[in-house]
């Protein structure tokens, strides 16, 4: 009997098993030499330039980014991307890359130095560039910083100052004026907490509580690491001042919450109307503007009554840290040169003054002449920001950056010292102590990155 | 019948049923609950401490569903969701059904330790994983691309479907497959035609959690996939809405709302079959 057409047609397009089994063969074996072979097929393989960065508090910073690398590529005639991320996403996806030795040629670093000292083998070299972009900018603020083993394997590219934001209507409720010393936001707080208006900063496990409890410690003549970046310093009676005076800050003037406090706890606080003082940069009073908060049961606003005014002092110093942001190239990037030819562009006085208008002064440069940006005197809000980032100093200050510093700033043991005092869970000699063989153990290179 | 006991046998559900599982509905549905309503609150009641959370008090906005649609890619996130939801839940329930009926069904050397095998390929945690399948991703040319999720979940989708599949199958009575045999079937006709029909509620099952779990992945979705256009939603949301210390809270909760959907759609419409597909065996 003839097949009918649809039969034979059926038939043709069955697979045999042996037919089977040799296009999987094959299959296979074109996956695993593309395995063996280390790299991607050629296709894949376009000539492009790509820049991955975290999200900025400020949306229009990352537009003028993008528009000055298009501008870059569309006169160099290379293909651009640039890619944004949440900064709290930055670690795991650094750490991809650097195992998959492929991703972006070009990348955020931070907060912190320590990643360039953590990636060291992976970085490439920025001391031409670095050495390029200082005299067009008046040079770098404190370049001895930012060397990570003698080299410059990383640009800092910004940082967001810390002064302190503070209700201008409850200081004067109060009868307070220009708090400028530790000492006076004790005070101030005591007064505010009493009205329902504590002062606040976190003290729980954040980047915040790091940076304004090293601010503390510092401002009272402490330190954890000496300057030859191995001696453990903290176990000092400066770090037993710090913390007895903490630990009045906590109980008398501020609320159990901020125990629990994240990044964007205070700011919350303050524009809330509980707070009457916070230690951060300006993003609660510019988000609190752009969403018009009302000062609670008034029709006023509350950005009209908050002001910013210096990092405070302590009996020995003023200093404060921050995040310090940086950027990098990756050694296994295809693109190595091309990625310098676009930070220099980036870091032209021009494109950076634009990058930092777009950013209202929040994205500060490490460059000097960047400090006297005319934004900073376009508010008044914005007067103090150079002066904090005079006395900002990387998280390791006096010590030098390296793993060990970012891991002391990763596991959060500044905070955990302070907290445990502040809470009465120990007294102040064990948590020195506590804090202290941490900090021995992990400079030691006993402790893995978390 | 007196009114009191026609009383009592109608509202004997009430009290039997309706207020016992009341609790535990009111805390199943409150997350949900308080993701709408903040979706729907204005910044400046958001920052207010003294409002009630529970309510919305200064009326309604749609501003964070606005934000969303203008000026974020949410929808361009929402779509690879989709796509990349649907594709490995189908390539997963495939190698699922796949791997299931022979160590379900057939005795061969090894069988028993292979399914142990694939169960603590299930057990290995997706942030162990991430390290090396970034090499293998890039060593692909997928990097950057909604292939590279689709090639990468059903790494622990299979394991899994292929587990609650192995479950399932067992408990169809061997004996309709053997019918089927001294009918002419051959393996793949008999668990074609005649296991796969039967077991539906467990495939259904299994296709409802591989499509979830995927649905929620961030991790492989963070480090696998770069370009803003081609992010999931999980990704795209938390990179754009979190910029520095500002969350973007109405807008996070509105990408919330929006992305339930999808699955609160499947779980009405499959209900049955999931709740039959998870209890197959519990009684013999």
């Amino acid at each position: 009997m003839a097949r009918s057409s649809a039969s034979i047609a059926l038939e043709s397009r069955r697979v045999s098993r042996r037919r089977f089994l040799g296009a999987a063969a094959g299959g296979a074996a074109g996956i695993s030499g593309i395995l063996a072979a280390g790299r991607a097929p050629a296709f894949a393989q376009t000539k492009e330039l790509t820049f991955l960065t975290v999200a900025s508090f400020v949306p229009e910073t990352d537009k003028e980014l993008k528009r000055q690398l298009d501008e870059w590529g569309t006169k160099n005639k290379v293909k651009v991307r640039l890619d944004i991320i949440a900064h709290l996403q930055l670690q795991t996806k650094k750490a991809a890359e650097v195992q998959s030795r492929s991703g972006h040629d070009l990348t955020a670093l931070g907060p912190g130095l320590g990643d360039a000292d953590l990636y060291f083998d992976y970085l490439a070299d920025l001391n031409d560039v670095a050495a390029d972009v200082a005299p067009k900018n008046g040079g770098w603020l404190n370049p001895d910083d930012y060397l990570i083993r003698g080299k410059w394997k990383l640009l800092p590219w910004w940082m967001p100052p810390f002064p302190m934001a503070v209700r201008t209507d409850l200081l004067e409720q109060i009868g307070e004026k220009n708090p400028d010393t530790w000492e006076d936001w004790l005070r101030v707080g005591k007064k505010g907490k009493a009205i329902g208006h504590p002062f606040g900063t976190a003290m729980g496990h954040s980047g915040d509580a790091n940076v304004t409890l090293l601010s503390i410690l510092w401002s009272y003549g402490g330190s954890y690491v000496s300057k030859d970046g191995k001696t453990i310093t903290i176990n000092s009676k400066e770090t037993r001042q710090a913390m007895d005076f903490v630990k009045r800050l906590y109980t008398e003037a501020m609320d159990p919450e901020v125990l629990a406090w994240d990044d964007s706890s205070n700011n919350r606080c303050l524009n809330a109307g509980k707070c009457i003082g916070i230690h951060n940069p300006i993003s609660a009073y510019e988000s609190a503007k752009k969403d018009k908060v009302l000062v609670p049961g008034t029709q006023k606003e509350i950005a009209e009554v908050i002001d910013h005014i210096n990092t405070p002092r302590g009996p020995v110093d003023r200093k404060a840290t921050t995040g310090f942001w940086c950027v990098g190239i990756w050694n296994f990037s295809k693109n190595q040169d091309l990625a310098k030819d676009f930070l220099r562009y980036h870091f032209q006085p021009d494109n950076l003054a634009k990058w930092v208008e777009a950013g209202h002064g929040f994205n500060m440069p490490f460059l000097t002449n960047l400090t006297k940006h005319p934004v900073y005197k376009s508010d008044k809000q914005y007067r103090f920001i150079p002066e904090v980032a005079k006395v900002s100093v990387p998280p390791s200050w006096p010590g030098p950056t390296t793993a060990a510093s970012q891991q002391v700033w990763d596991l959060y043991i500044i905070p955990d010292m302070f907290a445990q005092h502040a809470t009465g869970k120990m007294t102040a000699d064990q948590a020195i102590a506590w804090a202290e063989k941490e900090m021995q153990e992990i400079y030691a290179g006993r402790k893995r990155r978390p | 019948m007196s009114n009191l006991s026609r009383w009592t046998r109608r509202s004997r559900p009430l009290f039997t049923l309706y207020l016992p599982v009341m609790p535990f509905v009111l805390f199943a549905l409150f997350p949900l609950y308080f993701m709408l309503i903040t979706s729907f609150k204005k910044n400046a009641e958001l920052y207010d401490v003294n409002a009630v959370p529970f309510l919305i008090g200064r009326g309604v906005t749609f501003a964070h569903y606005e934000l969303l649609s203008k000026d974020t890619l949410f929808w361009s996130w929402f779509v690879n969701s989709l796509v990349v939801s649907l594709a490995a839940t189908a390539i997963s329930v495939v190698l699922g059904v796949l791997a299931a009926y022979p160590l379900a069904r057939l005795k061969f050397p090894g069988g028993d330790s292979f399914g142990v095998a694939i169960f603590i390929t299930y057990l290995v945690p997706p942030t162990l994983l991430f390290l090396p399948l970034s090499t293998v991703v890039a060593r692909l040319g997928l990097s950057d691309s909604l292939w590279a999720l689709v090639v990468t979940y059903p790494t622990f989708l299979v394991p899994f479907c292929t587990w609650l599949l192995m479950s399932y199958f067992r408990t169809v009575p061997k004996e309709i497959e053997e019918c089927a045999m001294l009918d002419g079937c051959n393996r793949l006709q008999t668990m074609v035609r005649i296991l796969l029909p039967v077991a539906l509620p467990g495939v259904i099952c299994a296709a409802l959690f591989a499509f979830t779990l995927s649905w929620n992945e961030f991790l492989y979705a963070l480090v696998f996939v770069s370009p803003a256009e081609l992010k999931t939603m999980t990704v795209g949301i938390f990179s754009e809405l979190i910029r520095g210390d500002i969350y973007y809270w109405g807008g996070l909760m509105a990408g919330a709302c929006i992305g339930s959907l999808p699955i609160v759609i499947a779980y009405v419409f499959f209900l049955d079959y999931y709740v039959s597909g998870l209890t197959a065996g519990a009684v013999k």
